[in-house]
């Protein structure tokens, strides 16, 4: 076995895979408390590559103040489709199912909407340095490092915020029961509303993450949505914890998968490694089985 | 802003309940309120368009027209003038590659505008969506255009939505031209034509021949393509020119999905198998993104691509300045005096600088203009596809905005056999951003030495 290329896939696989627990965590939040097949996730992580360039090409704003203003976009975006779309056919006792097309909708149109506003050239945010680091046979670029580490001190502060806090077990409650949640005086809206912002505030960063060292496309938020939905499962719905170690896992898998195999097989190891997973744990890594 | 409108009105109905309650209204005005400031913050950068309607030529560009009567010869009769061409445009106007359609279509309903101004034929366009190489969208976008706008004239794109169509091609005689992805099972198909040089397979010997020539100690070759586009290149054509010119070995060839922005692993694969030289066939973004973190993994070694476009140098940002390719580039600075014409229209229409899809698309429908003009000359049916094919391959030989020099224009030809064009072609570095040619090469054939592709 080359162990170079084992340690340097490693080192990219973890880079890889803590931008998939933060989709992950983005996901399974808003899934397990809601019950929406929340597609349109990948609107506040384009919403707020885009409002961080257009801030920085209209306003002149440095990279920073850019995406902090992109992460205030984006997050409100996911807020509006709580508060315009979901919220008001949650009222009128749609069905999920009905929800998730209307998700599945607006997560269509939203790229067609950037489009149609913005164009479809790639739009970058102002350049900065990111230097090389060369860790024995490992290279790890500056932009790699800072992405991991925000990604998972994201997630561990949202574990720790719901689990440790008094709104975070209101969030809990109305996972576990919303009748019973109700019941106490639990208010479901406001549950569902922030559940929405920190799922779109991950989200958000996220696509933040991915434009800072890329660019911006109409298209950019639907793959990177779909990775997150698979991370939760594979990790298990209803544990933040197991959405953080399945999208930990996906990147270490398709990463390691590269040590045998031709990169373009990589999807099809992914998605093996999943099947198999959910075959022997339908509830996932993390989940708990139905009773 | 009618596009945008018509958007908010279609998310309005999306929500699925068509009564008017107070709270739909609410729901109804946030929902429009987020289109409006989506397209206010839009309003002021953004000059581009899916739409199908044609650029306003000003009286300054009746300068423009005089200048192509003086160089493609008089409107009137024997240009055409009064004859209607149906044309049809199968672009990528939705999904990853909608800036592809955006310049095709822009380079098109240019010359359109200026052939029409220029009082001669009137190229009606309109626009099928294949959403970035879907095949049933190719199919289906064709069929339409064929029964409800009766195309006569095709301009396609991509590989494989253009090799899905070639059998409706041939059963309605439809003459079309790939500017865009052309690839080998496009070659010698009955009525479609190419117009950019293969993709990878011709420009890639001239480009290996280049490294050797370049990095006379380079014998280790890493070959980068994808499943699309290029494949026969990077599976057999650069993999003998290889060996042909250095006696050295491909150590690594991977191939990766189009569109893929993480290319770590690939990366990690290409850096273990410790090569000389690097040739892609990345295409898009893509070898922006590959070239980018290649240089990021600390890869020093010399990479050859294939393509080069603005949106993947902004990708790349200032690592793509140790990029180079080999490819029928266009020069928007070329002297040549169409090209002259064609690039002050465009900036004058679009705001911006062409490049090369935006001057394949343009020049296409050029080439119908001429073969029009030829068929009147030989009075035949300027509206018969059969008699305007049979111009062409009477006449292979075209002006083109490729080559030439300040007083004349280029030239291309079409091959009769096969329907491939021979443009010049050229390797080039990337200086700051911009292209920058620095040896022209040659189509070869795959029995000649690969040397001989350097001019």
């Amino acid at each position: 076995m080359d162990f170079q290329l084992l340690a340097q896939l490693t080192v990219s696989g973890l880079v890889v895979g803590a931008t998939y627990a933060l989709l992950g965590v983005s996901f399974g939040v808003i899934y397990a408390t809601t019950k929406i097949f929340h597609l349109a996730n990948a609107v506040p992580y384009a919403a707020a590559a885009y409002a961080a360039v257009w801030s920085s090409q209209k306003w002149g704003l440095p990279l920073l103040p850019a995406c902090a203003f992109g992460l205030v976009a984006g997050t409100g975006f996911g807020l509006l489709i709580e508060v315009l779309a979901y919220r008001p056919m949650r009222r009128r006792n749609a069905t999920l199912l009905t929800i998730f097309l209307v998700s599945l909708g607006i997560s269509v149109a939203f790229p067609n909407l950037l489009q149609i506003v913005f164009g479809p050239d790639n739009k970058a945010l102002p350049a900065y340095k990111n230097p090389t680091h060369q860790i024995g046979s490992v290279t790890i670029s500056q932009h790699d490092v800072l992405a991991f580490i925000i990604a998972l001190v994201l997630v561990v502060a949202v574990i720790v915020f719901i689990d440790k806090t008094r709104f975070g077990r209101s969030i809990t409650a109305m996972r576990t029961n919303a009748t019973m949640a109700a019941a106490v005086g639990i208010d479901s809206r406001r549950v569902y509303l922030a559940v929405l912002g920190i799922g779109s505030a991950l989200a958000s960063v996220a696509g933040l993450l991915f434009t800072t060292n890329g660019v911006a496309t109409p298209t950019m938020g639907l793959a990177p949505t779909l990775t997150g939905f698979i991370a939760a499962f594979l990790g298990g719905i209803g544990s933040l914890r197991g959405a953080a170690l399945g999208g930990i896992l996906l990147g270490l898998v398709s990463g390691w998968s590269a040590l045998f195999l031709q990169v373009d097989y990589g999807p099809v190891v992914v998605f093996g490694v999943m099947f198999l997973v959910l075959l022997v744990r339908p509830q996932g890594l993390l989940g708990k089985a139905a009773v | 802003m009618n596009d945008r409108r018509e958007f908010a009105r279609e998310g309005l109905r999306s929500l699925g309940d068509a009564s008017l309650s107070r709270r739909n209204l609410l729901a109804a005005g946030g929902l429009a309120g987020l289109a409006g400031l989506l397209a206010a913050c839009g309003g002021s950068s953004s000059k581009s368009s899916t739409g199908s309607s044609a650029p306003t030529l000003s009286a300054a560009d009746a300068a423009a027209a005089q200048g192509l009567t003086t160089i493609f010869g008089p409107g009137g009769k024997p240009g055409g003038a009064g004859v209607v061409v149906p044309a049809g445009m199968l672009l990528a106007m939705t999904g990853q590659g909608s800036f592809f359609g955006k310049v095709m279509s822009s380079g098109a309903k240019l010359a359109a505008a200026q052939i029409k101004a220029a009082n001669g034929i009137d190229y009606r366009i309109t626009i099928a969506d294949h959403k970035s190489g879907s095949v049933p969208a190719a199919l289906s976008g064709t069929r339409q255009m064929l029964s409800q706008n009766n195309i006569k004239i095709l301009q396609t794109s991509y590989g494989a939505p253009s090799e899905a169509i070639v059998p409706l091609i041939a059963q309605n005689k439809l003459l079309s031209f790939n500017g865009g992805g052309s690839s080998p099972g496009q070659v010698g198909k009955p009525f479609l034509w190419q117009t950019r040089m293969i993709f990878g397979d011709d420009p890639c010997p001239g480009g290996l021949a280049w490294i050797a020539k370049t990095y006379p100690n380079a014998k280790r070759l890493a070959i980068i393509g994808t499943k699309e586009n290029g494949v026969q290149g990077a599976k057999v054509i650069a993999p003998a020119a290889w060996a042909k010119l250095t006696g050295g070995s491909v150590v690594a060839n991977e191939q990766h999905d189009v569109g893929a922005t993480d290319f770590s692993s690939l990366v990690a694969r290409i850096k273990a198998s410790n090569p000389d030289a690097i040739l892609t066939f990345s295409f898009g973004d893509d070898p922006g993104y590959l070239v980018k973190q290649l240089r990021e993994a600390n890869v020093k070694v010399p990479i050859m691509g294939i393509e080069f476009t603005a949106q993947a140098a902004k990708v790349a940002g200032s690592t793509y300045d140790s990029y180079n390719f080999a490819t029928d580039f266009y020069d928007p600075t070329n002297p040549n005096p169409w090209n002259k014409i064609f690039v002050d229209g465009y900036k004058k229409a679009y705001g911006e600088a062409p490049e090369y899809y935006g001057a394949n698309y343009y020049e296409e429908v050029f080439f119908v203009w001429e073969l029009v003009r030829r068929v009147i000359a030989d009075g035949g049916d300027p509206t018969s596809t059969t008699a305007l094919e049979a111009a062409l391959e009477k006449n292979p030989k075209f002006k083109s905005l490729y080559g030439g020099s300040a007083g004349t224009t280029g030239e291309v030809v079409f091959n009769p056999s096969d329907h491939t064009i021979s443009k010049p072609m050229g390797v080039f570095k990337v200086v700051n951003g911009q292209p920058v040619k620095i040896q022209a090469i040659q189509k070869v054939a795959a029995s000649q030495d690969p040397r001989q592709a350097l001019v």
